[in-house]
């Protein structure tokens, strides 16, 4: 049996695996584990089992210990901390309440300053993932406490974080600059404006759910007087403090986004033990709930990295280019054809994970075609963040239903998903349609 | 057909992409499509810190391996890492190439390992490159924060700089938001990066390289190929060096050239500056031998065999030229 | 006895992510005012992490903390969707025992030759390994206990659960065995 065969199989297997509830890391690992058994034990046309299972267990080890042996992935957990630590302490509820005071005509305003927050805050950091994690834990059980629809409560976030790989920074676009030898600036400022666009989007989405349902966002007839209204909003400084830090931190050259996550923690804890919302045992259970979540999204993302390398060793992402390659097709028959094998990878596979695999055959097809590999850099980026909202393997939807718990089930967040990724998809198409959305503002700095 | 894989951590892009790329074409061509190789870039397989487990391992059959990762494991190889005085890419790597295929002792210590050695690359030779205030003497590195690696990040330390702990990739953020003043880096680096993009001045140190990069196998497979097959592996591995010399010295003055166009002002160290750098340095060529004697290896006896090695391809250079330059000529 | 080591092993975590946050923290202020650093403080954020990441893992298997889809098999009867719950957890030991090898194996190997990183200290890398091992082989027993019990449970004619428990439940978890 070939490489690639197995490789089909293995797909499948986990689409099967998973249907059936197998846990989402248990199905990956083991999968991948037992199929990179199979490649090199039939790699030279003997069974040789013996050989195989010292490079399978070699391999799976090399590839979970590595993610998690990370230094800029310590902002995961921090940042994961750091929702912990400001619900304890009040600061997410302050927040929300001045939310909910100021944007109380405004239905479904708290979603939208959500999915306004996590652009932010995942345009800043330059991770979708700490974004979902962290704004997972902060805006989500308030919005429920509002009363607001599990589905939009917890697709908004997940929506939202996805917007973090587009706005500048981002490590995707600077890994993308590498694979392709393009201005990581001039990626950075192509992004601007398609993020903006999704994110106004997004905004919209909201919009429309709401106005054609208005039970998911309740809205109160109350009336706040101008004095209430500043004083919520004066209430809320320490949320606006760590956000000015986080913001003044980076741009400042005073630290990197991962340091900014422990500064940060730091900071609420010092916050909440002044103002005396935060003891030792509130910081302690604080702190041992966000390990329970971090270790189950890690494993998760490692058992991806673990399947990541398993679809290396088969040649799936090779085969597949090669096919269109050869085909010999028009430039919108290919472009529709690159958007689908991304989406299909993005159903699987981690952001990273795609561009390792496909960006060293895919860069020479699309130079063939003489494109421009700016605005097609935009064009994969949009394509990867799709794939981290799109069933089975979305990682922000399960870092999601991990931090939310049994009020929001995985099926429900896609449910609510759905309305986002139709904007998505329009925004995408834009896109592709029109170049010039994303080349303009790289264009005009030059 | 023999069909190898091959692990390598970084992008397919830039000069040792080619360089790798040739050695695998070269490869298929003078083994008449007898061998073939499957490159797997940007880590898909594994990362540059899990190389050598997972080439022993037979994870990929040959592989990029980064020796600074290694500093026990790989501490023979770690010697083309110091901070010697060796600033010219080709004469590194053929002395580097020499050692590493005449002596029994790192040969030996290879084999214990599972591995082989194939052929070598080099960062060629660590130059500095700032944002604001310009290195123009060894003073100047006092105060300044800068991101370095290894031993020369060390020497950049005792020198008075307040050393930054980050990525090479993280380096870009970092000079542009002004975390960092300067980067340890190497001209055809700083250009792949995109970093003259956000410096102002490149000072050229003229100093030492980082050489400790290059393609290991599995030797369980390495053993089980025929002699022929073994021999066209040793000798494309060997041609490599002369090939990556030919492609970095081109893509360094390339670089160069570009970052003066982006308006980076280029700064030669002065000649006692120089001497200054490399008299620190020599403090942890003591320290490498005492890692290479807990490894077995005999490392004073390695390091005056490779002093005498660059001082040979040295004389060679200067005696007959590059050998691209002979041959098209 | 399980529930015990788990919770030993969840506060370790716990005390290995407030160290990452004061580590990351000093090592900032030592740069921004005092012109130095932590030394090898990446080495030891990264060898932390493994400790924050890992030793919980097991609590959290515990707490049935591991995101599956559930929407196809609700709508399975009540005893076919408990027999795939055990199954699942049995997977889960098949997807960990390749880890628990290779990492007993890595671990060894970094003993014996004394492997170190790089750095102003030369930190030894076996301690990351180490956690490495003693979270996946308590994730390992966890699962191997959730197997029998549940399929114990299920072989009894009985129903069982993979509802995700939060921490603030286990925590107040009387000993089960
Ligand atoms: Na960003
Ligand atoms: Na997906």
């Amino acid at each position: 049996m070939d490489a690639s065969t197995i490789g089909m199989i293995a797909f499948a297997a986990v689409l099967i695996l998973l249907a059936l509830r197998v846990p989402i890391a248990f199905t990956l690992a083991a999968v991948a584990t037992v199929a990179t058994f199979f490649i090199f034990a039939f790699r030279t046309g003997t069974f040789m089992p013996e050989r195989a299972i010292k490079a399978t267990t070699s391999m799976v080890f090399s590839n979970s210990f590595d993610l998690i042996h990370s230094y800029d992935l310590s902002m995961i957990p921090l940042f994961v901390a750091l929702g912990h630590i400001a619900y304890r302490a009040d600061i997410t509820t302050k927040i929300y309440h001045a939310a909910k005071v100021w944007l109380t005509r405004l239905p479904g305003g708290v979603a939208m300053a959500s999915v306004m927050g996590c652009g932010g805050f995942s345009a800043i950091t330059g991770s979708s993932i700490a974004c979902a994690s962290t704004m997972g834990k902060i805006c989500t059980p308030e919005m429920l406490r509002m009363g607001y629809d599990p589905r939009l409560a917890t697709a908004s976030v997940a929506a939202g974080g996805t917007l973090g790989s587009l706005i500048p920074p981002s490590v995707l676009f600077i890994i993308y600059g590498i694979f392709t030898e393009t201005s990581i600036s001039s990626l950075f400022l192509a992004g601007v404006l398609p993020g903006l666009l999704t994110l106004a989007g997004f905004v919209l989405v909201i919009a429309v759910w709401v106005w054609r349902d208005p039970a998911v966002a309740p809205s109160t007839d109350q009336r706040y007087t101008a004095r209430e209204r500043w004083q919520a909003a004066l209430d809320s400084w320490p949320a606006i403090l760590l956000f000015v830090l986080i913001i003044g931190g980076i741009y400042g050259g005073i630290f990197t986004a991962t340091e900014a996550a422990a500064v940060c923690v730091v900071s609420a804890t010092l916050i909440g033990f002044v103002q005396r919302k935060l003891d030792w045992a509130g910081l302690w259970a604080a702190v041992k709930e966000t390990c329970v979540q971090t270790s189950a999204i890690f494993l998760i993302a490692a058992s991806a990295k673990i399947f990541v390398a398993f679809v290396a060793l088969t040649g799936v992402a090779g085969t597949i280019v090669g096919f269109v390659s050869d085909a010999q097709m028009s430039l919108v028959v290919l472009m529709l054809c690159i958007a689908l094998i991304y989406l299909l990878l993005g159903m699987f596979l981690d952001p990273i994970g795609i561009m390792v695999l496909t960006l060293p055959l895919m860069i020479p097809l699309v130079e063939s075609y003489d494109l421009n590999l700016i605005w097609f850099g935009v064009v994969v980026i949009k394509l990867l963040e799709i794939g981290l909202i799109t069933p089975p393997v979305g990682l922000n939807v399960f870092v999601i239903a991990n931090v939310v718990g049994r009020e929001a089930p995985i099926d429900k967040i896609f449910a609510g998903i759905t309305r986002f990724l139709s904007v998505d998809f329009i925004v995408l198409i834009l896109i592709m349609s029109f170049p010039m959305i994303s080349l303009l503002i790289p264009m005009a700095a030059r | 057909e023999t069909v190898l894989i091959h692990g390598e951590a970084g992008p397919n892009r830039g000069a040792r992409a080619d360089a790798l790329q040739w050695f695998a074409d070269q490869v298929a061509e003078r083994s008449d499509g007898d061998m073939r190789f499957d490159i797997q870039w940007g880590g898909a397989l594994f990362k540059a810190n899990a190389a050598v487990q997972s080439i022993a391992d037979g994870v990929a059959d040959t592989g990029s391996v980064i020796a600074v990762y290694y500093p026990q494991e790989m501490a023979g190889y770690g010697i083309a890492d110091l901070p010697v005085n060796n600033p010219d890419a080709w004469v590194g790597m053929r002395a580097t190439d020499e050692l590493m295929r005449s002596s029994q002792a790192i040969q030996d210590d290879l084999a214990d390992k599972n591995l082989v050695y194939i052929g070598t690359w080099t960062t060629s030779q660590v130059n500095i490159g700032c944002k604001g205030g310009a290195i123009k003497s060894v003073a100047d590195i006092s105060g300044k924060k800068v991101r370095g690696v290894g031993a020369y990040g060390k020497v950049f330390g005792e020198q008075g700089a307040n050393m930054v702990n980050m990525s090479i990739y993280d380096a870009y953020q970092g000079l542009d938001t002004g975390l960092i003043d300067c980067s340890q880096g190497y001209s055809y680096a700083v250009a792949a990066l995109k970093q003259a993009e956000v410096m102002d001045s490149y000072t050229i140190l003229d100093w030492g390289q980082v050489g400790g990069l290059g393609i290991f196998m599995n030797k369980d497979m390495h053993d089980s190929l025929t002699p022929e097959q073994q021999e066209t592996l040793a000798s494309v591995g060997s041609d490599m060096a002369d090939e990556f010399g030919r492609l970095i010295t081109d893509a360094n003055d390339k670089a160069i050239a570009s970052m003066k166009e982006q308006g980076v002002e280029v700064i030669t160290l002065p000649e006692e500056d120089r001497a200054q750098l490399v008299e620190a340095g020599k403090k942890f060529l003591d320290e490498w031998a005492e890692t290479a004697g807990s490894a077995g290896l005999p490392g004073d006896e390695l390091l005056e065999e490779y002093k005498g090695l660059i001082a040979k391809y040295t004389e060679q250079r200067d005696a007959e030229g590059y050998p691209w330059e002979a041959k098209s000529n | 006895m399980l529930v015990n080591l788990e919770k030993i092993l969840l506060g370790l975590g716990a005390l290995a992510v407030i160290a990452l946050g004061v580590l990351i923290t000093s090592n900032v202020i030592a740069r921004a005012l005092f012109a130095s650093q932590v030394p090898d403080s990446v080495t030891m954020v990264r060898e932390l992490m493994v400790a924050a990441i890992l030793l919980p893992l097991a609590a959290a298997t515990a707490a049935r903390a591991h995101v599956s889809v559930a929407f196809v098999t609700d709508r399975f009867p009540d005893r076919a969707r408990s027999v795939l719950i055990v199954a699942g957890s049995a997977i889960g030991m098949l997807a960990l025992a390749p880890l628990i090898y290779s990492g007993g194996r890595e671990f060894f190997a970094v003993v014996e030759k004394g492997s170190f990183f790089y750095g102003d200290l030369n930190l030894p890398k076996w301690p990351g390994r180490l956690l490495f091992l003693i979270g996946m082989i308590a994730t390992f027993l966890r699962l191997a206990e959730l197997t029998w019990r549940d399929g114990r449970t299920v072989l009894a004619g009985g129903v069982v659960s993979d509802e995700q428990q939060h921490a603030a439940d286990l925590l107040a978890e009387k000993d089960v065995l």
